[in-house]
């Protein structure tokens, strides 16, 4: 099983370094990804939004984790996405209507019908850490290469803390993504995606810093990076906004809720 | 039939008997002595009972079953503010040290004296010159016909004023000796001739902190923990302990704490969310970290560089709840002599003890993103 599962990871991995968009929403069908999501959603769901993340890549399959949990909708609909602000997004390739930072195709509406959103708020979490993670990757190798001072800038102290605290808020964030929400699926699933977010977030300072004058420049991949995690951030609500809701919540209950249980 | 190797049906049980046997301190006083006796007094308690024997070998007096079991206990003692989790994460870090490194007829007859309430032991590590950078130990060890004579001064040794014996650190190699080898690991009686306990007061006042001076004291050779040079080795092999079990039943008493910080800030309204949500993000991102932390260990995977994450997060969770404190009652910490103070001026420690933060990053930085040498 295990074997299979790299398997998979390793045609995910290639099919979404060759395409995007459409493209990669008619390779993924090739792939099974239907079954995958019906028949495997634990292991589906992370892996294939985490590459989305890693790979820089991007296809509408959230929209299939929102409609397979909400009930009354059908694979195949488009769903509107709340958005940070008491917004509402939907997934549209067609040309010319795009403003959306870093080309996720994601055009504002003015309203939208209810919609679960267990699965797709941990799917977006590792979506970000996903790229959270390409952005680590990136910043570590820049440390390990460039030399000023005369060594790697990756020898510096004040360089190599602002890396370690990069893990470990992706460790976090990974950490909360993977706990079982059995016992309330809702709260559990907003937490993992608040910290992901912020996760994401600090990575993305963290990294922009590191990797200094050439991760401004548009011919480096972290831009691509940064900007994705900001619209995933607000995508199904932001990380300050869950963060306000799960506090919210604790005041109505007059505890905090033990999530995670040995 | 319960089974108690389970963790959740021996949660179960365990909750059914504190119940039923009431260990809530005495109230009105609030002092470290009156925290020591109810820290023995539990440990009797819970050792009568067996509680305390489960998840620790029955070599040295324990019942066997899983580690993951004294995790549990600690969550529930800890988490219901039936003991302090200072003086009760003493148990996790040195009953293990005494258990791998002791000749086993040591082990035997000192950890139930430790693990029933009998007794309270310390952990003489740091020094005054020797802090983040402990293997620049300089408190010496020298070999005299079947004894050990030790000479030198310990320092931030918690509750040594209590402890009747001390897993003491100290120099045994020459000059020429890597540091690495150079340190060997005793187990010293407080009541010899030569030691000096004297508590530090602390900007929280709370005087568990402790210096040891060692001035000529005679230890049996027998007294050694492991071989000559083991010394340190022990303290690195008590490190899964402590960022495990320890930092559970830790988190346990952080949550019970932002119980109560959620139960006195409900009049403030939608003022709060924010800042609360916020102190529970970070505590719920630890203790799922560290869920994962103790599932790996329970399965006998080996911890090593990769706590340090834990230690980071522990200890940014643990400001972050008490910097919380302060922000949504004001004056609370300044100008009410409340528990609050106590713990506000304490959490400004965790970043420090332990291993300060800025050791755990170089250790991510080195040993987790392989960075190279600084």
């Amino acid at each position: 099983m295990a074997s299979e599962l790299d398997l998979l990871e390793d045609g995910l991995r290639k099919t979404m370094l060759a395409t995007s968009g459409a493209e990669l929403d008619a390779a993924l069908a090739e792939l099974g990804w239907a079954d995958m999501v019906s028949d495997m959603p634990e292991q589906a769901i992370p892996l294939v939004f985490r590459l989305l993340g890693e790979t820089g890549s991007h296809a509408s399959v959230l929209n299939d984790i929102v409609v397979t949990q909400t009930r009354g909708r059908e694979l195949g609909e488009v769903p509107e996405l709340p958005y940070a602000g008491g917004g509402w997004v939907v997934w549209d390739y067609s040309a010319g209507s795009n403003t959306t930072l870093g080309g996720l195709p994601l055009r504002r509406v003015d309203e939208g019908d209810p919609v679960r959103l267990v699965d797709a708020r941990r799917a977006v979490g590792w979506w970000l850490v996903g790229s959270a993670r390409a952005m680590l990757n990136l910043a570590r190798q820049h440390a390990l290469d460039r030399v000023q001072f005369g060594r790697p800038i990756a020898g510096f102290q004040a360089v190599r803390h602002r890396l370690a605290e990069t893990l470990v808020a992706i460790e976090g964030a990974e950490a909360a993504l993977d706990l079982p929400g059995d016992d309330n699926p809702d709260l559990t699933a907003l937490l993992a995606k608040a910290a992901a977010g912020k996760a994401a977030l600090t990575t993305a300072k963290h990294c922009q810093q590191v990797l200094g004058g050439i991760g401004f420049t548009a011919e480096h991949d972290l831009q691509h990076h940064v900007k994705r995690v900001l619209v995933l951030d607000g995508l199904l609500g932001s990380s300050r906004e869950l963060t306000k809701r799960a506090g919210a919540g604790l005041r109505a209950r007059g505890s905090a809720p033990r999530l995670a249980n040995l | 039939m319960t089974d108690l190797s389970d963790p959740a049906e021996f949660r179960a049980a365990l909750r059914a008997w504190l119940d039923e046997n009431d260990l809530t301190p005495p109230p009105g006083d609030d002092s470290l002595d009156a925290h020591q006796a109810q820290h023995l007094r539990v440990l009797k308690a819970l050792y009568d009972a067996d509680w305390m024997r489960y998840g620790w070998p029955e070599s040295a007096g324990g019942l066997g079953g899983p580690e993951i079991l004294r995790a549990v206990v600690g969550e529930e003692i800890v988490g219901r503010g039936i003991d302090h989790p200072g003086p009760y994460s003493m148990l996790e870090v040195l009953t293990p040290t005494l258990i791998d490194y002791a000749r086993p007829e040591l082990a035997a007859q000192m950890v139930p004296r430790l693990l029933s309430g009998q007794e309270s032991w310390c952990q003489g590590f740091s020094e005054p010159g020797s802090g983040s950078d402990l293997a620049s130990l300089t408190t010496r060890a020298v070999h005299k016909g079947d004894q050990w004579i030790i000479n030198g001064q310990k320092v931030w040794t918690s509750f040594a004023q209590y402890a009747t014996r001390c897993v003491l650190l100290a120099r045994t190699g020459d000059a020429d000796t890597p540091n690495h080898e150079a340190i060997s690991a005793f187990f010293v009686d407080l009541d010899t001739p030569g030691v000096t306990v004297r508590p530090l007061q602390t900007m929280h006042d709370v005087d568990e902190f402790c210096e040891v001076y060692f001035d000529d004291v005679a230890v049996p050779a027998e007294r050694m923990l492991g071989n000559p040079g083991d010394g340190w080795r022990l303290a690195m092999d008590l490190l899964p302990y402590e960022r495990s079990t320890c930092f559970w039943q830790r988190i346990a008493y952080l949550y019970s704490r932002f119980d109560a910080l959620i139960a006195e800030v409900r009049g403030l309204g939608t003022a709060s969310d924010s800042d609360l949500g916020d102190a529970y993000l970070a505590l719920h991102t630890l203790r799922c970290r560290s869920r994962a932390t103790q599932l790996r260990f329970a399965d006998g995977q080996k911890l090593g560089p990769e706590t340090s994450i834990d230690k980071v997060l522990l200890a940014g969770a643990e400001q972050t709840l008490y910097d919380t404190v302060r922000d949504l009652l004001p004056g609370a910490v300044e100008l009410d002599n409340s528990a609050w103070r106590t713990e506000y001026l304490y959490s400004r420690a965790a970043s420090i003890y332990g291993g300060t933060a800025e050791v755990q990053r170089n250790i991510i930085a080195r040993r987790l993103l392989d960075l190279g040498k600084e």
